[in-house]
C-alpha cells in the first residue's frame, strides 16, 4: 500500500467528512433539543450553495461575503419553515412532524427546480484554483478553507451552547421541554434559534462545499441521506457523535472509494449502520426507543 | 348497510370502466392507477396499521420489478412463477431488513428504511452485470401463462390483472384487520406496552405485516415490469418512495378505501398537472403538508364525517352523548 496515495485519501476523507458534520449537526441539534427529525434539513444545504451562487452573480458580491448572507438568508429561511410547518405541529405525533417535513423536503427541491432551473451551477471561489502542497500530498484551498471553517464554526458552537444563556436555554429544553417552559423559559425562542442555528449549519456546508462540486437543486436530498447515516452511526441527538461519526465516514467512504470502488463506497456508509445498530441500536453515543 | 353494499357496487364500476372508453391513454393511466393502488395498499400496512412510517417501501418494489425482469428475460421465465418469485424474493430481502430495523421505533425507524432502500438503490445503480446499471433493462416480455391466447399486451388486459390483484389484497387486509391478528396489529399500533402486556408479541407482529407488504410490493413490481417493459433503478428513488406516501397519506392511512383513492388523485392529478413541469411537484408537497396538517385522516375522513356521521358534525363541540347514540 502506498502511503502517500493512503495518506491522500484519508485528507480527502477528513474535509469530506467536515462537511457532514456540519450537515449532521444541525440535524442533531434540531433532533437532540426540540426531537424532530428534520427531513428537509438537506434542502437547507441545498439553499445554502444556491444562495451563494446567487448573491455573488447578482449581487456582484465576493464568495466570503456572499457565503456569510446565504448563511443569514438560509438561517431565516429555517425560521420561517419553523413557524409555518413545525411550531403549529410540535404537539404532534412524531410521526406527523416527520411527515410534514418530508413535505417541507419535497416542496422546497421540487420549488427549487422551478425558481433555480435543473440545470446545475457552480459557485466560483477564489480558493478553488489555488494548491498546497506538503511535499507528496496536494489539496486544494477550498479543501483547507472547508476543514478550517468546520472546526471554527463547530467550536464556536460548543461555546455558544456551553456558555449563552439560549445556548442554556436549549440545553434546559432538551432535558425537559415542559420543565424548562415551567421555568420561564421562551419555548417559542428556543425553537427559533435552534432552527436557525441549524438551518445556518447546513448552509454553511452548502456554501463551502458548492465550489468542490456541482449544485443542483435536488442535491438536498443526498446531504440528507449523508446526515441521517452520521446521526444514526454516531446517535440521534449526540453531537460528539455527529462529530466522529462524521469524520468517521468520510474517511471510510474515501478508503472504500480509492481501495474498492467507488460505486460502492455509497453503499458502504449503508451497511456501517447496519452493523452499528446490530451491535448498539441507540447509535455509538446516542440513546433511542427499542421497540 | 350502505357500507356493506358499497364495496360491490365500487367493484362493478372498477370492472366496467376501461369497457367505456377506446382510448389507450386513458387505459394506460387506468392501469397506473391499480398498479399504484396496489403498492399504496401494501404501504398502508406499515404506515397505516403497523403505525410505523417506512422510506424504503419503493426499493421493494424495485426487487420485484428487476426479479421479474431478470427471470423473464435471462430465465425465461415470464409468467404466475415468475410473478411470485418476485414477490418471494422481495418478502425476503423484509424479512431480513425488517428483522434488523423493527428492532428500533419511531423517526429512527423510518431513517434506517430510508438507508436500506438507498443501499438497495446504490447496488442495483452499480452492480452493472446483473441490473445493467443506469441503463435499466428494456424489451422485459410481457405477461404470460403459457398459451398465446393467456399472454397479456394490451393495457386493458394488464388492468384486469392489476385490479383482480388490489381486489385480493383489499380483501385480504379487510379479512386482517377483522381477525384476531388484526386487532393485534391495531393494538400494537395504539399502544405497544398495553398491547405486550396482553401478550402479543409485538415484534414478530410488526415482522409478520412488513413481510406481507413487501411481497405485496414485489408482486406489483412484477407486473409493473411486465407492463412497462422498462425498468431503470430510478423505480426505487425518493420521487416513488414520496409519491407511495403522498397517495397513502392523502388518501387516508389506516382504511382500504384511502390508499385506492390516494392512488388516483396522484395518477389523476399527474396527468392533469403535467403542462405545469415542474410545478405539479411543488403542488403535490404542497398537497401533502395541507392533508398532514388539516386533514390527518386522509380523503376518507371527509366520507366519515360528512356521510356516516353528520349529527356529530352539526354540534359544534362533539357530546359524549350524542356520540353513543351513533354508535350501534
Amino acid at each position: 500500500m502506498d502511503f502517500v496515495v493512503f495518506t491522500q485519501q484519508v485528507i480527502n476523507g477528513l474535509v469530506n467528512g467536515m462537511a457532514y458534520v456540519l450537515i449532521a449537526t444541525g440535524l442533531t441539534l434540531i433532533f437532540g433539543v426540540l426531537r424532530i427529525v428534520n427531513f428537509a434539513h438537506g434542502e437547507f444545504y441545498m439553499l445554502g450553495a444556491f444562495f451563494t451562487y446567487y448573491v455573488m452573480s447578482m449581487l456582484g458580491l465576493d464568495y466570503i461575503s456572499a457565503a456569510l448572507i446565504a448563511t443569514g438568508l438560509t438561517a431565516a429561511v429555517g425560521i420561517l419553515a419553523n413557524v409555518l410547518f413545525f411550531w403549529p405541529l410540535r404537539k404532534e405525533h412524531e410521526f406527523t412532524i416527520l411527515l410534514s417535513s418530508l413535505g417541507l423536503a419535497l416542496l422546497l427541491t421540487n420549488g427549487g427546480e422551478v425558481v433555480f432551473g435543473a440545470d446545475p451551477k457552480y459557485v466560483a471561489s477564489p480558493f478553488s484554483d489555488e494548491i498546497v502542497e506538503w511535499g507528496d500530498l496536494i489539496v486544494t484551498q477550498q479543501r483547507l478553507v472547508v476543514f478550517a471553517v468546520g472546526v471554527v464554526v463547530l467550536i464556536a458552537l460548543y461555546l455558544f451552547i456551553k456558555n449563552s444563556s439560549m445556548g442554556k436555554m436549549m440545553r434546559a429544553t432538551a432535558q425537559n421541554a415542559e420543565g424548562a417552559a415551567l421555568t420561564g423559559i421562551n419555548i417559542r425562542r428556543v425553537h427559533a434559534w435552534t432552527f436557525a442555528l441549524a438551518c445556518g449549519l447546513a448552509a454553511v456546508a452548502g456554501a463551502l462545499v458548492g465550489p468542490t462540486a456541482m449544485i443542483y437543486p435536488t442535491v438536498g436530498s443526498w446531504a440528507v441521506l449523508k446526515g441521517f447515516i452520521v446521526v444514526i452511526m454516531g446517535g440521534l441527538g449526540s453531537i460528539p457523535g455527529a462529530l466522529v461519526g462524521g469524520l468517521a465516514l468520510g474517511v471510510i467512504e474515501s478508503l472504500g472509494g480509492g481501495y474498492i470502488s467507488l460505486g460502492f463506497a455509497e453503499a458502504i456508509g449503508y451497511a456501517i449502520i447496519i452493523i452499528v445498530l446490530l451491535w448498539r441500536p441507540q447509535g455509538l453515543f446516542g440513546t433511542a426507543k427499542k421497540a | 348497510m350502505a357500507n356493506k353494499i358499497l364495496p360491490f357496487i365500487a367493484l362493478a364500476v372498477l370492472a366496467i370502466l376501461p369497457l367505456l372508453t377506446g382510448s389507450t391513454y386513458l387505459h394506460h393511466l387506468l392501469v397506473l392507477w391499480m398498479l399504484y393502488a396496489l403498492l399504496a395498499l401494501s404501504l398502508n400496512i406499515i404506515v397505516g396499521y403497523l403505525g410505523e412510517l417506512t422510506f424504503g417501501h419503493a426499493a421493494f418494489f424495485g426487487i420485484g420489478a428487476y426479479a421479474a425482469a431478470i427471470l423473464g428475460m435471462d430465465y425465461g421465465l415470464p409468467g404466475l412463477p415468475a410473478l411470485l418469485f418476485a414477490g418471494f424474493i422481495a418478502g425476503v430481502f423484509g424479512l431480513v431488513i425488517g428483522y434488523v430495523a423493527l428492532r428500533i421505533v419511531g423517526p429512527q425507524f423510518a431513517i434506517l428504511t430510508l438507508g436500506f432502500g438507498s443501499i438497495i438503490y446504490t447496488v442495483t445503480n452499480y452492480w452493472v452485470d446483473v441490473t445493467r446499471g443506469p441503463m435499466g433493462i428494456s424489451n422485459i416480455p410481457p405477461l404470460s401463462f403459457g398459451p398465446e391466447w393467456l399472454t397479456f399486451s394490451t393495457a386493458q388486459e394488464y388492468y384486469y390483472v392489476a385490479l383482480a390483484c388490489v381486489v385480493i389484497f383489499a380483501y385480504a387486509c379487510y379479512a386482517l384487520v377483522h381477525s384476531r391478528t388484526g386487532r393485534a396489529f391495531i393494538a400494537t399500533r395504539e399502544n405497544p406496552n398495553l398491547a405486550s402486556s396482553l401478550g402479543i408479541d409485538i415484534f414478530h407482529m410488526k415482522l409478520l405485516g412488513f413481510v406481507v407488504a413487501t411481497v405485496v410490493a414485489g408482486i406489483g413490481g412484477a407486473l409493473y415490469a411486465h407492463y412497462v417493459k422498462v425498468i431503470t433503478p430510478e423505480l426505487m428513488g425518493l420521487q416513488y418512495m414520496s409519491a407511495l406516501i403522498i397517495m397513502v397519506i392523502v388518501g387516508g392511512r389506516g382504511t382500504i378505501a384511502g390508499p385506492i383513492i390516494g392512488a388516483l388523485i396522484y395518477v389523476g392529478l399527474l396527468e392533469l398537472l403535467r403542462p405545469l413541469g415542474a410545478m405539479r411537484l411543488v403542488i403535490f408537497a404542497a398537497l401533502l403538508i395541507a392533508s398532514v396538517i388539516f386533514l390527518p385522516g386522509g380523503i376518507v375522513s371527509l366520507w366519515r364525517r360528512y356521510v356516516e356521521q353528520p349529527v356529530l358534525r352539526k354540534s359544534a363541540t362533539p357530546q359524549p352523548d350524542a356520540r353513543r347514540e351513533i354508535a350501534p
